[in-house]
């Protein structure tokens, strides 16, 4: 395992290239569970035959776990549109079209996305009614079984030299309702300040899958809470405000 | 106290469970109380629900940290007062109707245990809503309030108990849980019995999917139009009213108002004069981006006054603001004004027509209030036409006119026949299985006790029937002086015209100075097209009375070109329609007589057509035959005039006869015999078992035995007029259609196979008749033998003997014994047997038979007939007890 080449550092993980392997090497503590969970996720979705890179295997090097997979070549459609502004419009479009093929997809033994999101209702650090008001609003949603990424943003997408879009980090990847993924990919263009992007999202989203807007919206109180979760300080207040609403009582 | 003392706190799903278990006792006690011990209770505890007015106003705004305490007050007084009063003289418990002619009783049963789920905005007076109507219904409660006002529910629901408990209801009778959960509404809702959410989109969708019947209700977003002909003042002082009114949080609440272009700035004053904000589009902008989140209303500002509000939103407005109003265009859900808002804040659009402002409002209430409310402002007077067109445009259960929403939505305050009820169902639009205000009757079930009825039955004949030698003349006088006819038409066959029957009527009428003519086509099985002709004839004689002359055939073709020429458009497949009763039938036949007077005159005595409601036609370009079925065919007289049978030849007086004999024999055995047309039938047969071989031999001169014969023949019409025939009669019209084989004979063919099948005592199928109460076809044969005193010891042995009477009767006129020997090809007969006897099963005739037949039994008795057999049953289980 060549370790040289560094590709990038998170706070919890260091991406290295060898070869044509990607290397994902987790920080000791990390749990083993997740990054299990994670390769699970990966092997699950290979098996729809979407663009992902497939895994080659799960290891460990001097006492930290490691997912080794193929290494795409190419550039992160976040890359791309950061050099690229003009052709931004292009971009977008590709990027929902890739959300709305993979949503077209069934991963029938995938963690299924109420259930993650009831989780996470849980864990979040808010008042008991707003807790019942979010769960009976869960509760109330369609049981969909669509393939949602979790975390479907430009940055999670390499453009390959051939143009070819592979879609990467499967760890939040569950089966469920479409709009709960958009909601939360909307919510994520939020957090970065570009709310005409994010607008612009999803009325392309809510325009090509034929999606009314409200039904996406009913997901946003809920993806807002479960991003509270990990969400820093900072972003807690405005995701809060997303969460403390109401409908008819 | 001890209810409240004693009580065990409901904060887990185990103690849920538990609760749930003791509440169903107490409700199984509960359910054994009487009317008037419920009301006692209903009574004792809208009091107490009534004197707690103020401190549970009080804890509600304190707990909710939402709404205006003086206006819970108001919904508190008025879901104990306008509840009890509504409902203190409905009856709940026990019988609550009884019919005794009809033999229905209704019975009031509780349901059980009522799942209540109380929101917020009203946490005290839907507690004492549900509270009350189930106390009355004697139904538990359990109730699931929102965590945001838990403590005020459950004291609402304390009270109601103690106050209920005292008067004698079971301990326990209303609980609810502590502290709400998810999990543990969901438990209730699906352990209830039923559920009355009143909720959010997802707490109504969560009843709806627990399994158990839901009465849920949804979200409003009630649009008001203001008309250019409303009572400005009126129409704005009551959106204010309503508008304000606990800040808004009534779901039936106006969201928008739409005013018509003319009178709109002078709506915006009358707003702004009594003390509304309007915003301007800076304003308006922080107003948007602060009371809708992503489509939600925001928590912070619902049911919080307008000043509060605007302050939420950065902006400034006076402290006495009472509502705050954005000026907006568009009536899309991306407008953020466009929502349900629960709160003091209110759209306002321009319409420049009423239809333009109808339009907005359908698109308001399809963006989130489908099923709720909508209201208008109108000149109510003038503009009924504005009401009936707004009305079929909204898709709401309550449209309310010249009413503030809030207040006129829940009922009873401004309007006294819509139901007070702060539940309010918004049909199948809404998602809901109810589309009223939900009251006490949605929570009994009702027991209807059905005793058995007889069908009723009346007996009908032709208003005159006139009988003896040399009437005709007579009766023909009174076409002129009693009834001033002018023109009349004749119709007869050419046989009759030929041989100067009809002379005898053509000159009376001259004599009297009445206008005639006569149609003399008529054919044996009378055609459409012959009828047609008739009809048109008719009608370009314009007659005010037809007399129709003959057999069956002239006096059915009369009736059918009498319909034609009164109803030129009537289509014969809809009055050919079957029915099982003729009272009920789906086709309505159309009313006849409005142009001429129809009278009938038999020239054979058998047919009787001259006084029953029935007439055969046929298609002769399919080949379908119409048997047409109506009261409505009744000839208004019939002339009973041995003048004209004197001359009928043997073979006629012989196939007629015993055509009659089968029309009593039917008649008799039929379903819907009554006293009425059992009399006639017995007499008919017994006239005729005496005189049909006199006219037969000496038929030319015997005058008395013609003239008896002539009455038992319209007496066994009349009979069958009322009780009609049966599978004889139904075997005999296809036999006839499919081999030409004369009416009279066919029956006389099948008769006695037909007596003997329906004689069964243990038939495979009954007839369906309430009066028919077992097979009693043996029995009724048997007493026709008695009355012909032809012997016997057994109704077996006289059903024998009766057979045996028929039979010699058909041979001492000359009838043969089977089909065959009326010249049928065997080959060709066996060809059509199956398509003819499902038509003969499908004849009208079959009903009323008292045995129900099995298409493949007709096939039998068709055999039968053919070669000479009798019916055998299938073999049936033996019965040791009488022996057979």
């Amino acid at each position: 395992m060549n370790l040289d080449n560094v590709v990038s550092v998170r706070k919890t993980k260091t991406i290295y290239r060898d070869g044509d392997r990607c290397i994902k090497m987790f920080e000791p503590g990390y749990s083993k569970a997740d990054i299990l969970n994670e390769a699970l996720n990966q092997a699950r979705v290979e098996e729809t035959g979407f663009d992902i890179p497939a895994i080659i295997e799960v290891t460990t090097h001097d006492g930290q776990w490691a997912i080794v997979s193929e290494f795409i070549e190419g550039e992160t459609l976040q890359d791309l549109m950061d050099a690229h502004p003009e052709k931004m419009d292009e971009y977008l479009e590709l990027f929902v079209d890739l959300q709305i093929k993979m949503h077209s997809l069934k991963s029938p033994s995938l963690n299924k996305l109420k259930d993650k999101m009831n989780r996470k209702m849980g864990e979040a650090n808010i008042d008991a009614t707003t807790r019942y008001e979010l769960r009976m609003r869960l509760a109330s949603m369609p049981n969909h079984d669509k393939l949602c990424h979790g975390d479907f943003r430009p940055s999670n997408i390499i453009i390959d030299k051939e143009g070819v879009p592979h879609v990467i980090d499967w760890s939040h990847a569950t089966q469920g309702n479409a709009s709960a993924d958009v909601a939360r990919t909307y919510l994520l263009f939020c957090l970065k300040g570009n709310m005409p992007l994010a607008k612009k999202y999803l009325n392309m989203f809510c325009k090509k899958s034929n999606t009314a807007r409200q039904y996406v919206e009913k997901w946003m109180p809920i993806v807002a809470a479960s991003q509270s979760v990990k969400g820093n300080e900072a972003e807690r207040e405005f995701l809060l405000s997303w969460v403390n609403v109401v409908e008819y009582e | 106290m001890k209810a409240s003392t004693e009580r065990t706190p409901i904060e887990s799903v185990e103690a849920l469970e538990a609760a749930i278990a003791r509440v169903r006792k107490a409700q199984e006690i509960f359910a054994t109380y009487t009317q008037e011990q419920v009301d006692k209770i209903f009574l004792a505890a809208a009091t107490a629900a009534n004197q707690a007015r103020l401190p549970l106003a009080k804890m509600a705004v304190e707990e909710t940290g939402m709404g205006v305490v003086e206006d819970k007050v108001i919904k508190n007084n008025y879901a104990a007062e306008h509840i009890y009063n509504a409902y203190k003289n409905t009856k709940t418990c026990g019988v609550i109707e009884e019919d005794k002619a009809y033999g229905t009783k209704k019975i009031a049963e509780p349901i059980g245990v009522v799942a209540a789920v109380i929101p917020t905005t009203n946490p005290t007076s839907t507690a004492i809503f549900k509270c009350l109507i189930s106390l009355k219904t004697r139904n538990a409660i359990i109730i699931s309030p929102h965590p945001r006002a838990k403590k005020c529910t459950a004291e609402a629901a304390r009270i109601v108990l103690e106050a209920a408990v005292k008067a004698g209801a079971p301990e326990g009778i209303i609980e609810w849980i502590d502290t709400p959960t998810l999990d543990m509404t969901t438990l209730l809702m699906k352990e209830a019995d039923i559920i009355l959410a009143t909720g959010g989109p997802g707490m109504v969708k969560s009843a709806y999917s627990s399994g158990k019947p839901a009465l849920g209700v949804g979200a409003g977003n009630t649009p008001a139009i203001i008309d250019s002909t409303a009572d400005i003042k009126l129409a704005v002082s009551s959106v204010i009213h309503s508008k304000t009114f606990d800040n808004g949080m009534i779901c039936a609440s106006e969201q928008s108002v739409i005013v018509l272009n003319d009178i709109y700035d002078e709506v915006k004053k009358e707003f702004a004069y009594r003390g509304c904000y309007f915003l301007n589009d800076e304003e308006k902008d922080k107003v948007r981006s602060t009371i809708i989140i992503n489509g939600s209303v925001n928590a912070k500002i619902v049911g919080q006054p307008a000043p509060k509000i605007a302050e939420i939103c950065g902006i400034t407005v006076p402290e006495g603001t009472k509502i705050l109003i954005g000026e907006v265009e568009s009536v899309d859900i991306s407008e953020e004004f466009a929502h349900e808002k629960l709160s003091p804040v209110l759209a306002m659009y321009h319409a420049e027509s009423f239809d333009d402002a109808i339009g907005k409002a359908e698109h308001l209430i399809a963006d989130g209030g489908f099923g709720h409310t909508s209201s208008v402002y109108l000149d109510a007077v003038t503009e009924r036409e504005k009401i009936d067109r707004f009305a079929s445009k909204m898709k709401t259960c309550r449209i309310l006119v010249n009413t503030p929403a809030s207040h006129g939505g829940i009922g009873d305050l401004y309007n006294f026949k819509l139901s007070p009820s702060l539940t309010l169902g918004c049909g199948s639009w809404g998602g809901n299985s109810v589309s009223e205000n939900v009251g006490v009757k949605h929570l009994i079930n009702i027991k209807t006790v059905a005793e058995r009825r007889e069908n009723m039955l009346w007996f009908r004949a032709p208003e005159k029937v006139y009988t003896k030698k040399g009437c005709l003349p007579v009766a023909l006088d009174e076409l002129k002086y009693v009834m001033q006819k002018k023109r009349c038409f004749i119709v007869t066959d050419s046989f009759l015209y030929h041989s100067g029957v009809t002379k005898s009527i053509t000159d009376k009428l001259d004599e009297l100075g009445i206008a005639h003519t006569t149609f003399f086509d008529v054919e044996p099985d009378p055609t459409l097209a012959s009828a047609k002709a008739g009809a048109a004839a008719m009608t370009s004689f314009q007659p005010d009375c037809i007399i129709a002359i003959g057999g069956g055939s002239a006096m059915d073709a009369g009736k059918i070109m009498w319909v034609l020429y009164e109803h030129p458009d009537a289509d014969f497949m809809d009055m050919a329609m079957r029915f099982i009763d003729i009272r009920k039938r789906v086709y309505t036949f159309p009313k006849m007589g409005e142009k001429a007077y129809f009278i009938a005159v038999p020239t054979s005595a058998g047919t009787g057509s001259e006084v029953t409601p029935f007439a055969v036609i046929t298609d002769e370009t399919t080949g379908i035959k119409y048997p047409l079925a109506d009261y409505q065919l009744m000839p208004n007289m019939a002339i009973v005039d041995i003048d004209f049978h004197m001359t009928a030849p043997k073979g006629l007086t012989a196939a007629s006869g015993i055509d009659a004999v089968t029309h009593a024999l039917e008649a008799y055995a039929s379903v819907m015999a009554t006293d009425y047309t059992d009399s006639l039938a017995i007499g008919a047969l017994k006239t005729i078992f005496e005189y049909l071989p006199r006219a037969y031999d000496n038929g030319l001169t015997d005058e008395e035995a013609r003239e008896k014969m002539a009455n038992a023949a319209t007496m066994a019409g009349m009979a069958f007029a009322n009780a009609f025939l049966g599978i004889s009669h139904s075997l005999a019209h296809k036999l006839g259609a499919y081999h030409h084989i004369a009416h009279g004979v066919a029956n006389a063919l099948v008769i006695e196979d037909v007596m003997r099948y329906n004689a069964s005592e243990a038939p495979q199928k009954m007839g369906t008749f309430s009066q028919y109460d077992h097979p009693n076809a043996l029995h009724r044969y048997a007493e026709i033998a008695d009355a012909l005193n032809l012997g016997g010891n057994s109704d077996q042995e006289k059903l024998e003997n009766l057979i045996s009477a028929v039979h010699e009767l058909k041979h001492r006129v000359g009838i043969k014994d089977t089909i065959a020997e009326y010249g049928v090809d065997e080959k060709k007969f066996l060809e059509t047997l199956d398509e003819m006897t499902e038509c003969a099963f499908d004849d009208q005739c079959t009903g009323a038979n008292p045995r129900y037949p099995l298409i493949s039994e007709l096939k039998q008795i068709y055999l039968d007939a053919y070669y000479g057999g009798t019916f055998t049953e299938k073999a049936m289980p033996t019965c040791e007890c009488t022996g057979k």
